[in-house]
């Protein structure tokens, strides 16, 4: 996830020390409680953006405080930001954990495929009334992008619920077939042509 | 403490080769202040389960127990008099009538129940108050948005001070705004009001709202989740793919 360019983002806003940075994503984000980053996670960043020539440190004086390292954007760094800008961001969809129990759940005689989809199904639900609760205590004075941003995570598990319910209607079919497997090495020398017989469909003709 | 409950309720349509089981043997308790949606494809029978409970359809078997009594076993008078009192119902059209106020819509159950109609009309507007209909208590429904229609339906189930309100697809017409707006207002029908609800729906954002989801298949309770009270939104966004 991309706290390192929301950084790059922040301070080309304006120059800001690492804490205010912390608050500042916090802010974007709508507190912590939605989306909770780490005072750490930021100082580490800022090291590494720095080590890359990405942001630079000086030093300010306060009256009556210590000093503090103020970042600021360098040009590769504006560089790097157009950039994120530019391109798009991968969907992670396929990347899937529920996939992955469910299919192996329906290969596994000792599991129980319709109870991972039910308790799944609960855990969703248990997410959207959460998310839900949030969205309808953000009054008409909170900000836009704070209301997006839910409404963004709304709609990801309403989508899976689709999914979760077209996968339970078609649990029977999946459970008869086997779990997709890589094809087998064959052994001797490779064949040249594309379309070959595979092992066990001996005498079948169906091409 | 169970304000409503179904014991083995069953009915079957038909019989011989027509007979089809709409529900079978179905346990459901619920308690005073509890939100619970009742999902599931169509013809699972989860309107069934509405309409019996609402004492709109007898069991074939089973019965339903409201203030601790069996409706199935009260007279058509006793029932009619629980149902005007003890439930309110919601629907999806509204059912209001169009040459009546949104007052006097509201004070119907009232004014059947014999109360003055200048003591249920002061009610109503009391209770349109409550729902958020304040100056539109003098407009006819025609004169009223979908979502303000059914604020109408709210109050009007909710005036005789039930302690069980039904609602079959309360936000089926209406769009996506107005059918969050009525979600959260009966949210906290059943949060601040304390009184149960139980809803039928196919949308998942507005089951969301409730306590608890019912999932029902082929006449039976596949799934039963309560889903308030969890975790925080964070790990939810988390499992959202969003962090």
């Amino acid at each position: 996830m991309s706290v390192r360019h929301a950084i790059l983002g922040l301070l080309a806003h304006e120059p800001r020390h690492g804490y205010d940075l912390h608050g500042a994503f916090e802010a974007l984000v709508g507190g912590r409680g939605v989306w909770p980053v780490n005072p750490a996670q930021i100082y580490t960043t800022l090291s590494r953006l720095e080590e890359a020539g990405l942001v630079v440190k000086s030093m300010t004086r306060r009256v009556g405080g210590p000093d503090q390292n103020v970042f600021e954007l360098t040009e590769a760094g504006r560089e790097e930001l157009d950039r994120w800008y530019e391109s798009g961001a991968p969907s992670m969809h396929q990347r899937d954990e529920v996939f992955l129990k469910i299919t192996l759940a329906v290969a596994d005689d000792r599991a129980r495929p319709e109870r991972v989809i039910s308790r799944q199904r609960a855990t969703l639900y248990r997410d959207l009334h959460e998310l839900t609760t949030r969205r309808s205590q953000l009054d008409t004075e909170a900000p836009l992008a704070h209301k997006l941003l839910l409404d963004k995570a709304i709609m990801h598990i309403e989508a899976d619920l689709r999914w979760l319910e077209m996968t339970e209607a078609r649990l029977h079919e999946m459970s008869r077939q086997p779990v997709p497997e890589r094809e087998k090495p064959r052994r001797g020398r490779p064949r040249v042509t594309s379309i070959d017989k595979r092992p066990g469909e001996e005498g079948g003709d169906d091409t | 403490m169970t304000i409503a409950e179904t014991r083995g309720l069953t009915k079957i349509y038909g019989a011989g080769e027509t007979r089809v089981v709409a529900l079978d043997h179905v346990d459901l308790a619920i308690e005073p202040g509890e939100f619970v949606a009742v999902m599931g494809p169509s013809g699972c029978g989860k309107s069934t389960l509405l309409n019996l409970m609402g004492g709109l359809d007898t069991p074939t078997e089973g019965s339903v127990v409201l203030d601790g009594r069996d409706i199935a076993a009260m007279s058509d008078d006793e029932l009619t008099s629980v149902r005007r009192k003890r439930i309110g119902f919601v629907f999806q059209f509204f059912n209001l009538i169009p040459v009546l106020t949104a007052a006097e819509n509201a004070s119907l159950p009232l004014v059947l129940d014999g109360v003055p109609p200048k003591e249920a009309l002061g009610r109503a507007e009391e209770m349109l108050a409550k729902v958020g209909l304040t100056h539109r208590s003098g407009s006819r429904p025609d004169q009223l948005s979908g979502g303000q229609q059914q604020r109408v339906a709210v109050a009007r189930a909710l005036i005789t001070d039930p302690a069980l309100v039904l609602a079959d697809e309360p936000t089926g017409n209406l769009d996506s705004r107005s059918s969050e707006e009525i979600a959260g207002l009966l949210r906290q029908v059943s949060g601040e009001w304390g009184r149960a609800i139980l809803m039928v729906t196919h949308d998942p954002r507005i089951a969301a709202h409730a306590d608890r989801i019912v999932f029902m298949r082929d006449g039976r309770i596949v799934d039963d989740t309560r889903i308030a009270n969890s975790d925080s939104a964070r790990d939810a966004m988390e499992r959202a793919g969003l962090l």
